[in-house]
Order: C-alpha cells, then structure tokens, then sequence
C-alpha cells in the first residue's frame, strides 16, 4: 500500500468535547499518597495484604522474639521473684539475631521489589517525589522494627506490674528501654534499608545486612573482651563506637544500671554515644534518599 | 559436570558487587586477626578464629556462595533456559556445587588457617586444626544451602535461621543440638587433630557420617528439585 502523505492542517485540529464527565471531586495531594505508601508499607512489612507464604517469616520471628518474655513473666510469677530476671533493655541485645533477621529479610520487601520488577517508575510517575518515596518507604521499616523491638518490652511491661512490681520503677526502665528501642531501630533501619536499595537481588542484600550488623558486632565485642583483659578500656569504649548493637549496649550502660563489657565512661563519651546513635540513622536515611534520587534522576 | 556452567556460575559468583561483599567478610577476619597480633602478646584473642571465622564467617560465605550460584536464575526465571539445554540437571547442580565449595573452601576456611597462624604462629596445630573443620563445616554448609536454594525462594532466611537460631542461640542452650548442628560436626574434626580444640562431644565417626550424608544427601536433593523443576511466579 502505496504511503498517504499525512495532510497537514495546521491550526485547523480541535479537541471534540465528546460530553463525558470529568472528575471534579476532591484532589488529594502528595502528603496522602505518601501516608498510604507508608501504611501498605508498614503492612507489608509483616506480610499483611501480600501472599500468605510471606506472612510466616515476620509472624514466626515476631513469635519467637515474644516468646521469652512470656517465658520471662512465667517464671517471675512462678518463683514469686521480686525483679524482672532479664532487664526490657537488655531484652534486644538478648534477642539481636531475631531482629537482625528481622530488618534483613524485611528491609529487602519494602526497597528491593519495587526496584528489581521496575515498578518504582510508576510511583515516581504521580506527584510524589522520589525523596517522599524514600521517606514513606524507610518511615515503614522504622515503624515496623519499632513494634517487632516493642512488643516484648510492651508484654515484660505488663507482666511486671500486673505482677505488682513497684510500679514507677518499671515505668521508668520500659520508658527508657522504649527510649534506646526507639534509637536502636533508627540505626538498623538506616544501614539495612541502605544496603536494600542498592543491592537488588534480595539474598544477597539480606546476607550483606547480617554481615554488617552480626559480624560487626562480633568484631566490636572481640576487641571489647580483649581490651577489658588488657586493661585497656578506652580502646573497648572507642570500638564499641563501630557496631549498631555495641552502641545500644554503650546506651544501655549509660541509661541503666544494666552491665556490659567496657561501658563508655566519662559525660564526653557518653554524649559520643548517643550523637553517633543518631548520626548512624540521619546518614542510613539521607544515604536512602540520595539513592533515590539517582534512580529518579535516570 | 560442564566446564561452561562452572565459567558462568563463577562469573554469577564472583562479577560485580557479590564478589567484593564476599572477599570482604574473610577479610575483616584476617584484617581483626593482624590487629589484635600487632597490639597484644601472640595467643591473646584466640578465640575470634572460633567465635567470628568457625561460627560466623564461615557459614556467611557459605550461605552467600552457594545463594549466588543459584539464587539469582531461579529468582528470576532464566534457569529454564539453562535447564533446557541438553545437560543431566544433577550435573548442573554438581558445576554449580563445585563451585560454590571452592569459594567457600577459599574464602570461608582458608582464611581460618591464616587468622590462627597470625594469632599464634608457635602452634600451627591448631590453626590447622580449625582450616580442617572449617572445611569439613564448609562443604556441608555449601551443600545444605544449595538445596534450600534448589527448593525455597527464601533460602536465604531459612539458612540464617539454621546458622544463628538453631545452632548459635538454641545450640548454646540445650547442647543436645549438637547431634544436629553442621558447625559441631567440624569442630568435633578440629577437636581430633588438635587438643586444643574443645570437642563437642559428638564423637569424630558420627561427625564425618553426618556430615558426608548430609552433604551427599543435599546435592542429590538440589539436583532432584531441578529435575522435577516447576516455574513459579514471584509473590
């Protein structure tokens, strides 16, 4: 078939009004789509309103993270103690494999799907921008550590004074034990979701999580050990700086009368502390936001 | 085996940024093992070859290499195209296998010889010792993990799971796992060549039977899951 020349009509075309109705109702701007990412987010962090095979890992782990401090409750009141046997700060230290395995497999769900199946172009083709994304994304992961962190402290809490411990005492531990969760989990959040959403294959971002946050921490407590053998505890105090749980237990130390090896002494390195807890989850969530913003850019 | 399978699991391997998170992890070892050579007395520390490269290190590189080789094709799909090419599925498994063993052998247990011999190099017995049950944990380890890859999507997490929830957490609680727990099979080896490893107590002939049928075991099953292999969509 021999090419029709397109004829040219210049000014001439119109856009036919063919009568259907327009949406006129209400509009709603960036901050509720960034909510709703947050809210199927945070569900999907445990599995809820993705396929049942995905909700088994987040519920078994949420379960056994649980599950010693009914233990915990069990024998208080059994054995008429008159303290809790494991402190609520001491809880996430006790428990660091079950979260650490927590915010590994979960961090990769909310960061790495959208990137891997290319479905990230279609959210950062509405109005959101690739920084609210970031954001919604890395604010559901920090929602979700901070109830799988809670709950126990929460199910401790509630043993303790339904077992008529002195009240304001425990308060004031779980507040504090809230306190370091609440900082605990910024840090986790920040390094995994980091490395989720640069790494795109979902196993190996996962083993590279643990890596940083188990073996980091192995490496940290080995040199604490020496240096307490040693003598020399400046130099515990110094690594445990290196390591998201030396920090936390450093925190801990500092907050409680809880003990561990070469607790940081002296107002500088406890500020230290807390400054480099902080700073650990402001860099993990401009690091996210940055990454972002280079896929957005491409 | 196929020589082509092995370049390419190789390259799945080792290419990019996989191949550095994995050189990284021994190397941190190595890297703590110097430091703490270089500021205390030779002997001190010890303990690192056991509790970071046995326990940790090694079951990492493991789980990392035997992931890679695998993982990533059946992930997204492209296994059928290697599947359909006309080589026995249990000699795609055993390329892919042989592959992830060196590189556990290389990166998970060499790197336990090395860190001892820098810690103490006036008892090379033990280092060596620990080499050989990091191998021995090494090859079982890799061949595990590579069925978990063959059958589960989350291979990964499972194998976590048996590394630092079975026989890190539980294994330090009831010592009954010992019967079933991979890392004490090869300290119970490294415990026969040197007596400077404590032994588990599991006795060395159960130890080297378990860990030869588990491994056997596991490669012929992650070769049986591919032949009977069913495409799956992600969820």
């Amino acid at each position: 078939m021999p090419e029709q020349p397109v004829p040219r009509t210049g000014a001439s075309g119109v856009i036919h009004d063919l009568g259907y109705r327009p949406y006129d109702g209400p509009r709603n701007g960036s901050g509720t789509i960034a909510s709703a990412l947050f809210l199927s987010g945070f569900r999907n962090a445990f599995g809820l309103g993705r396929s049942g095979k995905s909700k088994v890992l987040p519920f078994l782990l949420l379960a056994l993270n649980l599950l010693p401090a009914v233990i915990i409750v069990g024998a208080m009141t059994l054995f008429n103690a008159n303290e809790l046997p494991l402190g609520y700060a001491r809880y996430a230290s006790a428990t660091q494999i079950l979260v650490s395995i927590f915010v590994a497999a979960q961090a990769p769900v909310l960061f790495s799907r959208d990137l891997r199946h290319g479905s990230i172009a279609l959210y950062l083709a509405r109005p959101l921008s690739s920084a609210a994304y970031a954001v919604a994304r890395w604010a559901a992961l920090l929602a979700a550590t901070l109830v799988f962190l809670l709950v126990p402290i929460v199910a401790l809490y509630v043993g303790a004074v339904l077992a008529e411990l002195d009240f304001s005492e425990q308060t004031e531990e779980a507040a504090k034990a809230a306190l370091l969760a609440v900082l605990l989990a910024l840090m986790l959040t920040g390094i995994s979701g980091l490395i989720a959403s640069v790494s795109v294959r979902r196993g190996f971002a996962v083993v590279a999580t643990i890596a940083v946050l188990l073996l980091g921490n192995g490496v940290v407590t080995a040199v604490q050990g020496i240096s307490d053998e040693q003598g020399e505890l400046r130099v515990g105090e110094v690594a445990g700086l290196f390591s998201p749980y030396s920090l936390y237990r450093g925190g801990t130390s500092a907050l409680t009368d809880e003990l561990f090896l070469t607790p940081p002494t002296g107002a500088v390195m406890t500020a230290a502390y807390f400054a480099v807890m902080v700073l650990v989850g402001i860099a993990g969530l401009a690091g996210i936001v940055l990454r972002y913003r280079r896929i957005a850019g491409r | 085996m196929n020589s082509t399978i092995i370049r390419l699991s190789t390259q799945a391997l080792l290419g990019r940024r996989r191949g550095l998170v994995l050189a990284l992890i021994p190397a941190v070892v190595i890297a703590l093992a110097v430091v703490i050579r270089a500021l205390t007395e030779p002997g001190t520390g010890y303990e690192i070859v056991d509790a970071i490269g046995f326990t940790l290190a090694l079951p990492l590189v493991a789980l990392l290499a035997s992931s890679a080789v695998l993982g990533p094709e059946i992930d997204d799909g492209s296994i059928v195209y290697l599947i359909a090419k006309p080589v026995p599925r249990r000699s795609v498994v055993l390329s892919k296998y042989v592959v992830a063993w060196l590189a556990t052998l290389a990166l998970g247990a060499l790197p336990l010889l090395l860190a001892g011999l820098v810690l103490d190099s006036s008892e090379p017995s033990q280092a060596v010792a620990w080499a050989l049950g990091g191998a021995v944990a090494g090859t079982t380890y890799t061949a595990l993990f590579l069925a978990l890859a063959a059958l589960t999507r989350h291979a990964v997490v499972i194998g976590l799971l048996f590394v630092l929830l079975w026989e890190g957490l539980l294994g330090g609680l009831l010592s009954g796992i010992r019967w079933l727990a991979i890392g004490a099979w090869g300290q119970e080896i490294a415990a026969s060549v040197s007596d400077a490893v404590t032994a588990p107590g599991t006795g060395l002939l159960y130890a080297v039977l378990a860990a030869t049928v588990l491994t056997v075991g596991s490669v012929w099953f992650a070769g049986d899951r591919l032949r009977s292999f069913t495409l799956r969509g992600d969820e």
